[in-house]
């Protein structure tokens, strides 16, 4: 009896474990898929099998697509447009998330007469679609002087992160006992020195949850990169899909595939360094006395 | 220096009236209790006071200044709060001198304050620990620290030994009696313990619902009550409530079976309200096994009493029964505890017994 139940355990087991294989499997198949391909030449590409391992790896492809693959009528890789990504996401991830933080600290814990309102309608702004601001965004953009440059494209980011660091850092800080607020007041803080000396040292997971956030969906962002960038200011998004819409002579599924892997690898990074933050962030209870 | 005046405080959340037209002088160097029921706005008075809230309508006068538009920080006052609110990412040392470094006073002097402080409460050892490190009791002690560091000329405790289990209750409960009269700073401490609250107290104010209802000496919230709530809130256990038909400036109750007549001591009150039926106030310890030694006198009466329940208490035992249907707890000594049952004999001295009147609450004299 015992020994068929123990059976009927490892049976149930080894049934959940080749099925979470399967789909592993299945999830990692074009990932492998697109590795794989990077490394081959264009001939091994033609002539062999798709799952098959390269038979003679080489960087070509990897070289090709950084350095001199044609995106449209340029023909110098990804590089420049790694490098307007890099300069779009730095100053927006940082300057949207330390705004969500005051943000968040001034409507959690400094309640003025509207600031439930003031929420409301911030929130409101995470469900805004992005294509209803396109036009609006574009005659601010132009009427600044800001059309078609990265700064102009990092407002754009700054303006419609705001709402989710907000929501991110107002819903973390609610969580903070109020009580700590009024015994620095006593203690003669202000505004500033509360959120610096006990606000700030209390948030590193919700300061990574945000930044991982507004990472990911800023480099991955490529409606407001197509639509606001102009030639020499497209990010890498963009420029990906015009390296792979532009074929001069044949196809070249390999530098296509690490072109892609190229544009996904910070993100894929950032998850790597800082995913079990970010499950850890999510779930941080109320902060203990 | 650490006078406070309140006058005429009012305090509303929106249309909800937390505290109503509160009237209380606190003398420099006094220790007075706020004492009431839960949510009855001990809290918001205190916030008040601190300036963390903003008044409705009255004034608050610290020494001669009126500060009822100050900043909490210009009123020089310090607060422990219930939950300690220690900042949790600092550790001992700096949420002890967090206030003197707001301050900008020069780390040297810090350093000085901070030993002081430190040895006086025994937490020298603690000082690099964060708050998480903490027992309850050090949590409260660092919190003491935190407020006596920056000498304020007041100090708030916002029931400060409410999360604190029994036998350390009682033992920080000395502590700070002795810290007030080493320190001699006026002291504001909210309490929902009656037992703090007689022990701590220069003077008690009993709050009700948002309205004082008494502020006297312990001595006099304990036997001279204004009414029922305040009579009732304090002691334990509690005193005995009998509602009785007045005969000839008497009072009849009927227990163990029999009807006496209770001579009291408050005949002309009784006369004065022409009330047929009285509200008896007396307390369990007026009520005892036969004390030969007592001299007789017209308020030393002997009653049959069924007992129906024992609660021994150590040092006494309380003996539960009824007079004319209520609930009547009886102070015994553990001997004669022992031996307590039905028709026992019990000692009745109603020389300090009070009426109320039993519709409105309020005390007749
Ligand atoms: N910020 C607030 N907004 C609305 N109502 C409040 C607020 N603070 C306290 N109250 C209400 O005021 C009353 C008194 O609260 P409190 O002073 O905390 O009571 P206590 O400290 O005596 O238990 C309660 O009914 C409470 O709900
Ligand atoms: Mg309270």
């Amino acid at each position: 009896m015992n020994k068929f139940n123990l059976l009927n355990i490892n049976f149930g087991r080894a049934a959940i474990y080749f099925i979470l294989f399967l789909f592993a499997f299945i999830y990692l198949a074009p990932l492998y898929v697109m590795f794989t391909t990077s490394l081959k030449d264009i001939e091994e590409i033609r002539s062999g099998n798709l799952m098959a391992l390269p038979i003679d790896p080489t960087l070509y492809a990897w070289k090709k697509a950084w350095a001199s693959a044609c995106t449209g009528s340029e023909c110098k890789g990804l590089a420049p447009y790694f490098w307007n990504s890099v300069r779009i996401v730095f100053p927006a991830v940082i300057i949207s998330t330390i705004l969500g933080a005051f943000n968040g600290y001034a409507l959690a814990k400094w309640k003025f007469k509207g600031s439930e309102f003031l929420f409301g309608a911030l929130l409101f702004g995470c469900f805004i679609p992005f294509q209803v601001i396109l036009l609006p965004m574009a005659k601010l953009l132009g009427a600044l002087g800001l059309a078609n440059t990265v700064t102009g494209l990092v407002l754009v980011h700054v303006i419609y992160g705001i709402a989710f660091t907000t929501l991110f850092f107002r819903n973390y800080y609610v969580g903070i006992p109020t009580e700590l607020v009024k015994a620095a007041k006593l203690d003669g803080a202000s505004f500033l020195k509360i959120f610096r000396h006990i606000f700030i040292p209390l948030s590193t997971p919700i300061f990574v949850v945000t930044i991982i956030w507004q990472f990911t969906q800023i480099w991955n962002d490529f409606l407001f990169g197509v639509v606001y960038s102009g030639s020499g200011t497209q990010p890498i998004t963009v420029a990906l899909n015009n390296l792979v819409n532009t074929s001069v002579g044949g196809k070249e599924y390999n530098v296509d595939m690490a072109a892609a892997i190229i544009a996904a690898l910070p993100t894929l990074i950032v998850y790597i360094i800082a995913g079990k933050y970010f499950v850890r962030g999510l779930t941080a209870g109320a902060v203990k006395g | 220096m650490g006078s406070i005046s309140l006058n005429g405080i009012n305090k509303s959340f929106g249309s909800t009236e937390v505290l109503k037209d509160i009237n209380l002088d606190i003398k420099d160097g006094e220790f007075l209790i706020l004492i009431g029921p839960s949510g009855c706005g001990k809290s918001t008075l205190m916030n008040l006071i601190a300036g963390l809230e903003d008044l409705t309508g009255g004034e608050i006068i610290i020494d001669d200044k009126d500060v009822s538009e100050e900043s909490p920080k210009d009123r020089d006052i310090a607060m422990v709060f219930q939950s300690y609110a220690l900042y949790p990412t600092m550790n001992v040392a700096r949420n002890i001198c967090f206030g003197l470094e707001m301050s900008k006073m020069p780390k040297n002097e810090q350093e000085v304050i901070l030993k002081k402080v430190s040895s006086l409460l025994q937490i020298d050892h603690l000082l690099d620990r964060k708050p998480g490190q903490l027992s309850g009791g050090q949590r409260q002690r660092v919190a003491m620290g935190r407020a006596l560091a920056r000498s304020p000329k007041v100090f708030l405790f916002d029931e400060p030994l409410s999360n604190l289990d029994a036998k350390l209750r009682v033992e920080m409960r000395t502590e700070i009696k002795k810290l007030h009269q080493r320190i001699g700073t006026t002291i504001v401490y909210v309490t929902h313990d009656q037992i703090e609250a007689m022990t701590l107290a220069d003077r008690i104010a009993v709050l009700k619902d948002g309205e004082l209802q008494q502020v006297g000496t312990p001595y006099e919230i304990y036997n001279d009550p204004v009414s029922h709530f305040v009579a009732d809130f304090m002691g334990s256990p509690g005193m005995n409530f009998i509602e009785c038909i007045v005969k000839d400036e008497k009072l009849i109750i009927e227990s163990g079976g029999e009807k006496y007549e209770l001579e009291i001591p408050c005949k002309d009150a009784i006369n004065n309200s022409k009330l047929d039926v009285v509200l008896l106030g007396i307390r369990p310890e007026m009520l005892t096994e036969i004390q030969p030694s007592v001299e007789k006198n017209s308020y030393i009466h002997q009653i049959k009493f069924d007992v129906d329940v024992l609660e021994p208490m150590g040092a006494d035992t309380v003996a539960i029964g009824q007079w004319n249907e209520s609930e009547v707890m009886a102070r015994l000594s553990p001997e004669s505890g022992n031996a307590a049952g039905k028709g026992f004999d019990l000692q009745v001295d109603t020389s300090k017994a009070i009426l109320f009147d039993p519709n409105s609450g309020l005390r007749i004299r």
